[in-house]
Parts: structure tokens; sequence; C-alpha cells
């Protein structure tokens, strides 16, 4: 493994295990009733699913990356 | 489309329905049971999306690609959701070989010989060598379920196929989702296993073998596993970021069965082709960081992602989308861009010396070099949720998108003597029209 | 628990909020007391609330007169949204419009949608989070326990 992506990985886990600790004091996010804007469909990950299916298509078709992405979370909370 | 048609035909009935409906005060009443109402019932825990696109390469590929999503919410909060698509490909593709300002003389997939003339195509001097006659239909289609664990967790479990006439792949993938913090944080884990059967036509090649002997015959397989660790959190009101970390690894038959490598002489001129061959594995990691950030009349997407293999190959991939709603929240613009960037794979050779022994791995497929890309997109869509009387919903929607791909190839091996001063890597323009409906 | 503590709050804030000049936050005072009260926060962007509603019409009209009321909050922050969303499924209940959160604040809201079903006495008795056709029969058979309580 290079280690410029180790690096990477390291400060991405990083970020994350950052992010999921600093929720613990709940200075970040939202109350449960104020997901409006959160809920429309351009706001959540994985809303535009259609569109990215065709263009990853084409791009795996044409380039060496592909994939990576995918969703979980955001919305509107509900239920 | 026979729902937009009913929907049409009983206008002026809906229209009139729904004033009766209007009003502040609250009314008891009783739902009438028109044809409208058991459609509306019917497709109430149901999304559809559905796009027809079309892509079209300056001189190479075009297909058209219908595609169709639905979702299902079932009763217990779980998801079902299904997609299907279908395309055709035509045109031309490259075969690998170098230009040249000989003509060359190739065969087709299918040939068994040289003496097979209607198998055979010829390259002009200059020009790309390419198979003229590459046509291709494909099926995929996919399945996922969404179930809810507990009110704060979900497992997910997902299928896909595609079937080609030479290619066939099935994919199965298992994830599970865990909120936190009243739903603000996600974390996700899914894995995935993928098992491709290629049947090349004309047969496998045997790899770097001399083009002339058609060494061809049999099939062969790749298998895929992947992992994908992801946290969603919600930063405000307003943003919302995601960030993903994946591995996944491939072994088996990586080639492209129908790419060669020219063999050049000292001059440079051809002497020769071979049939490219891959390393047997590949592992790629890669990382995606994603933002959403969204105000009443629109929203931002900025996304990146860097990817690594062992292949030697880096990439680097930013886009930027730009979601505008119009005055009256209708109707939407959506302009978008995206930057791509990769380095070549360790074993991209667009040529071999014939002074020297053949490689283990060599390809000149253009998607293993080393170029930049650039994609300019534009989308409008249309609410039809007040257009469609009762029948639209929040969701109802008709959109067309309209996207320019570029390519230029960048900081690869130079020509050999005999092809200097030709355009050994031509720019690749394409464009991408999409017209979609959602319900 | 922190209902419990809510509920003098609430009734403090029902005084305030019946003479304050603009939409009042809180239902008035008098109404409630002796009713079984179903308190429910809902938004427009909510999808399940689509189908609370038609389900809270039907608890409304069934069990008005056994001192049942419904009362669903709205936490919008436009209210022309919910406004939008009351036209396409007209409640038989009252509405009131909390969009600063306040009274979601106070019920302790932590997912959408919320009910609180307040007994006779004012004491908040169950919390659903979340609404699901599934559910509705076994709320139904909980709302008619506190009626049957005098």
């Amino acid at each position: 493994m290079k280690p410029r992506f180790i690096a990477l990985c390291l400060m991405g886990a990083l970020c994350l295990a950052g992010t999921v600790l600093c929720t613990a004091c709940s200075s970040l996010g939202v109350k449960p009733w104020q997901r409006d804007l959160l809920s429309r469909r351009d706001m959540q990950p994985g809303g535009s699913r259609l569109d990215d299916a065709i263009d990853e298509h084409m791009y795996f078709s044409k380039e060496a990356s592909s994939g990576g992405r995918s969703f979980g979370g955001g919305g509107c909370g509900c239920n | 489309m026979q729902l937009e048609s009913g929907g049409v035909n009983l206008r002026g009935k809906l229209i009139a329905a729904s004033c009766a409906l209007l009003g502040s005060a609250p009314v008891a009443h009783a739902q009438t049971h028109d044809v409208v109402d058991t459609i509306n019932r019917a497709l109430a825990d149901w999304q559809l999306d559905g796009a027809v696109a079309y892509y079209h390469e300056n001189g190479r590929i075009q297909a058209v690609e219908p595609v169709i999503n639905a979702g299902h919410e079932l009763a217990n909060g779980g998801q079902l959701d299904f997609n299907f698509t279908f395309d055709a490909l035509s045109g031309s593709s490259p075969n690998g070989a170098l230009t040249s300002r000989q003509v060359q003389t190739f065969a087709s997939p299918s040939a068994k010989s040289f003496a097979q003339a209607r198998h055979l195509y010829t390259t002009g001097s200059g020009s790309l060598p390419v198979d003229p006659n590459y046509s291709d239909a494909r099926v995929a289609g996919g399945a996922g379920w969404t179930v809810p664990l507990s009110r704060l967790m979900r497992a997910t479990l997902g299928g896909k196929f595609s079937y080609e006439d030479d290619f066939y792949s099935a994919t199965v993938s298992a994830g599970l989702e865990r909120d936190f913090n009243d739903k603000n944080t996600t974390v996700s884990v899914g894995v995935n296993s993928e098992n491709d059967f290629l049947q090349p036509i004309g047969g496998a090649p045997a790899p770097r073998s001399d083009y002339t002997l058609f060494e061809k015959g049999g099939h062969e397989t790749k298998h895929g596993l992947g992992v994908l660790a992801g946290v969603t959190q919600v930063m405000s009101r307003n943003w919302i970021t995601l960030a993903n970390v994946s591995v996944d690894r491939f072994s088996g038959y990586l080639n492209d069965p129908y790419k060669i490598v020219s063999i050049v002489d000292a001059s440079g001129s051809p002497a020769g082709y071979v049939y490219e061959n891959r390393p047997d594995s590949r592992t790629r990691r890669s990382v995606y960081w994603e933002n959403r950030v969204g105000w009443a009349q629109g929203s931002v997407t900025a996304d990146a992602r860097y990817m690594t293999d062992n292949w030697g190959i880096r990439s680097e991939t930013a886009e930027l989308r730009l979601r505008w709603w119009l005055p009256g929240r209708d109707q939407y613009l959506e302009p978008s861009a995206r930057w791509y960037r990769q380095n070549a794979a360790d074993f991209f050779h667009p040529w071999i010396a014939d002074s020297a022994p053949v490689p283990a791995d060599l390809s000149a497929d253009f998607r293993l070099a080393a170029f930049h890309a650039l994609t300019y997109g534009f989308k409008y869509g249309c609410k039809l949720t007040d257009h469609l009387g009762r029948f639209g919903r929040d969701t109802t929607e008709f959109n067309i998108r309209l996207e320019y791909y570029e390519q230029s190839l960048r900081g690869n091996p130079a020509a050999p003597a005999a092809s200097s001063g030709l355009d050994l890597y031509p720019k690749l323009q394409a464009f991408l029209l999409q017209v979609g409906f959602s319900y | 628990m922190r209902f419990i503590r809510a509920i003098p709050l609430l009734f403090f804030c029902l005084a305030v909020g019946a003479t304050a000049a603009g939409e009042p936050a809180a239902p008035e005072l008098s109404s409630l007391h002796g009713k079984v009260v179903y308190l429910d926060f809902w938004a427009s962007w909510c999808a399940p609330c689509r189908q609370s509603f038609p389900w809270m019409n039907e608890l409304q009209k069934r069990y008005a007169d056994r001192g049942l009321t419904v009362i669903a909050v709205n936490v919008d922050h436009e209210r022309a949204d919910a406004e939008k969303f009351l036209r396409k499924l007209p409640p038989a209940f009252q509405i009131r419009f909390d969009p600063d959160g306040d009274l979601a604040r106070r019920f302790d809201v932590h997912g959408m949608p919320t009910s609180v079903v307040l007994d006779r006495s004012g004491k908040a008795r169950y919390t659903h989070i979340g609404f699901r056709n599934a559910d509705a029969a076994q709320y139904e058979q909980q709302i008619q326990q506190l009626l049957a309580e005098h």
C-alpha cells in the first residue's frame, strides 16, 4: 500500500471518528423537526440515483475508476 | 405513459373534485372512488423513475439506454428497490493498435483467419485503428431490499445482473446501517461479491499471443469482492456531509479479449500485433467525500473521490452540481461540472519495440492511459404536481439532461519515429442526452 | 418522565398563549381538561404524515363524542408548506403551528412524526415515534383504554 494512500485513509478515519465523537456533544446536527431541507430529494445522498447510474455506466466504459460511492442516512429521518 | 394519458382525460372531473375539497375548514368527507383515486392509492407506496439516454461519441460509439427504477415502501418500514436497463451500442471501438502511416488490416473477433475477407476491416493511413462493426446489446437489472431491524438500524440485501452475448455478471451485496444522535449520524458498512463469466466472440485469445495466429478459444471468469464503510453526518439544517472508504479486489481474467498491442520495428512501422495481457488481480482503494448544502431556492452538491490501485493507477475526481429552483418552485435548472484525472497503468504500452521481449503485462487500452476528462452538464426539470390534476404527486416530474464529456490524453509515451507527427491519442468527445419522467 | 414536568409548563403556556396576540402555539386550557388528547407533531415534508392524517381523521370522528381531541402541531419552517399539505389532506381535527419548535422541544420530540397521548388529567401516557399503518390498531387500543378511564 502506498504511504500516501495510507496517510489519506488515516486522515479520513480520524475525520470520521472525530465527527462521530463530536456529535455526541450534540453541537452538530439538527432537531428532528428541523429536517425540512434535508428531506428534499436533491439534498439526499442517493437522491439522483438514476442520473448517477447512467453517468457511472458512461465513466466505467471510458475510465479506469468506478464506484466508491454509496448512500445511507440523511433525508427526513422519519419513522 | 398510459398513466399520463389517463390523467389528462379525467382532468376536468379531477379539477372539479379537487376544487370542492379546498378550504381551511375541517371537513369530514368520503373519498370518491374514481379510477384516479384507485391508481393513486395503489401507487402510493411506489416511487417510479424512468429515463431514456442517448450517448454519442464523435466518430465512435453510440448507445441508446432506457432505464427504469422502482421503489416500494413496505408496511413494516422496509423498502424494495428494482431497476432495469437495456442498452444497445454500435459504432467503432479502438482495437488498441497504434496509429500509423501504413494502411493496416485487421480481423474482426469472429474471424478465424485472414482468409475470410468479410471479417476483415482496414484502417487508413494516419487514422486511429478502430473496429467499425462494434455492436452490443446489454440487459441489466437489480433489486435491493432494506429490512428495518429496529427504529435506528437497517440491513440491506441486494443483487444485480448484467447480460450481453459475450459477458454475464451477477453480484450480491449485503449491508448494515445504524443511526445515532437522533438520526444526525448514520454509519454504514457493506460487502459485495461479483462473479463474471466471459465468453468472447471467437473465443478468448491466448494472452500475448501473435495476433495472426488466431490462438483463440474457450471462456473465462473473474471474481470480485468489495467492502465499503461510510459515515453520513447532518452538520446543520442546510448541510449534510458524507464520507466513504472502499476497497475491492478483482481476480481472474481481467483482460479485454478484443484488444491488441502493436509491435513496431526499428523505424517505428508496425511489424505485428499481440493480444494484450493484464495482471490477474487488481486491488483498488478509494476515498469519497460528498457535501450537500441547501436553502429554499436550491442546493449545491460537491464531491470528490481519490482512488488508487495496484496497477499503478491513481485518479482524482471532483464534481459540482447546482440545483436552482425557478420562482414558483415548479421548475429547476441544474448545471453541473466534473473534473477527472488519472495516470497510466504500469503496464500501459501503446506500442512495444520488436527488439525487446514482450512484457509480461501489456495493454494499449486508452482506458488505462493517462488523461484528464471534463464533463459539463445541464439539466432542466419541471414538476408536474399541479399539471396532472389529482394525479400529480410531489415527486411527479419531467426532466431533460444534456452532458458533454471530453477526454484529453496527456503524458503518454511518445510516438515511435515512423508515426511521429500523427495524433496517437485523439481527444474523445461525447455527449449524452437524457429525457426522464418521475412519478 | 420529562413529559410530566412539561405538563404544568404546557398549561402555563396555554394560558399565556390563549391571551397572546397572534397564533397561539398551544391549545386552550379549558377545552383540554377532562379530554383524552392525541397530540401529533407533523410537517409537510414528513412522508409518514400522509398516512397518519387520514387515520387521525377517522380517530377524531369515531371518538369525539367519547372525549377524544386530536391536535396536530405543525413544525414547518414556512406556513405555506403546511397549508399546501392541509389542502391535499384536509384535517377533521385542530391544527396548531409551532414553527420555532418550542412545543416540540418541550415534549422532547425525537423523531418525526411523534405523537403524545395525554389522559384526562393531562398526564402523558404514551409516546410514539414514527407512524406506520400497521401500528395504528395498537394506538387505537391505547386510546380506548384511556377513554375508559374517568
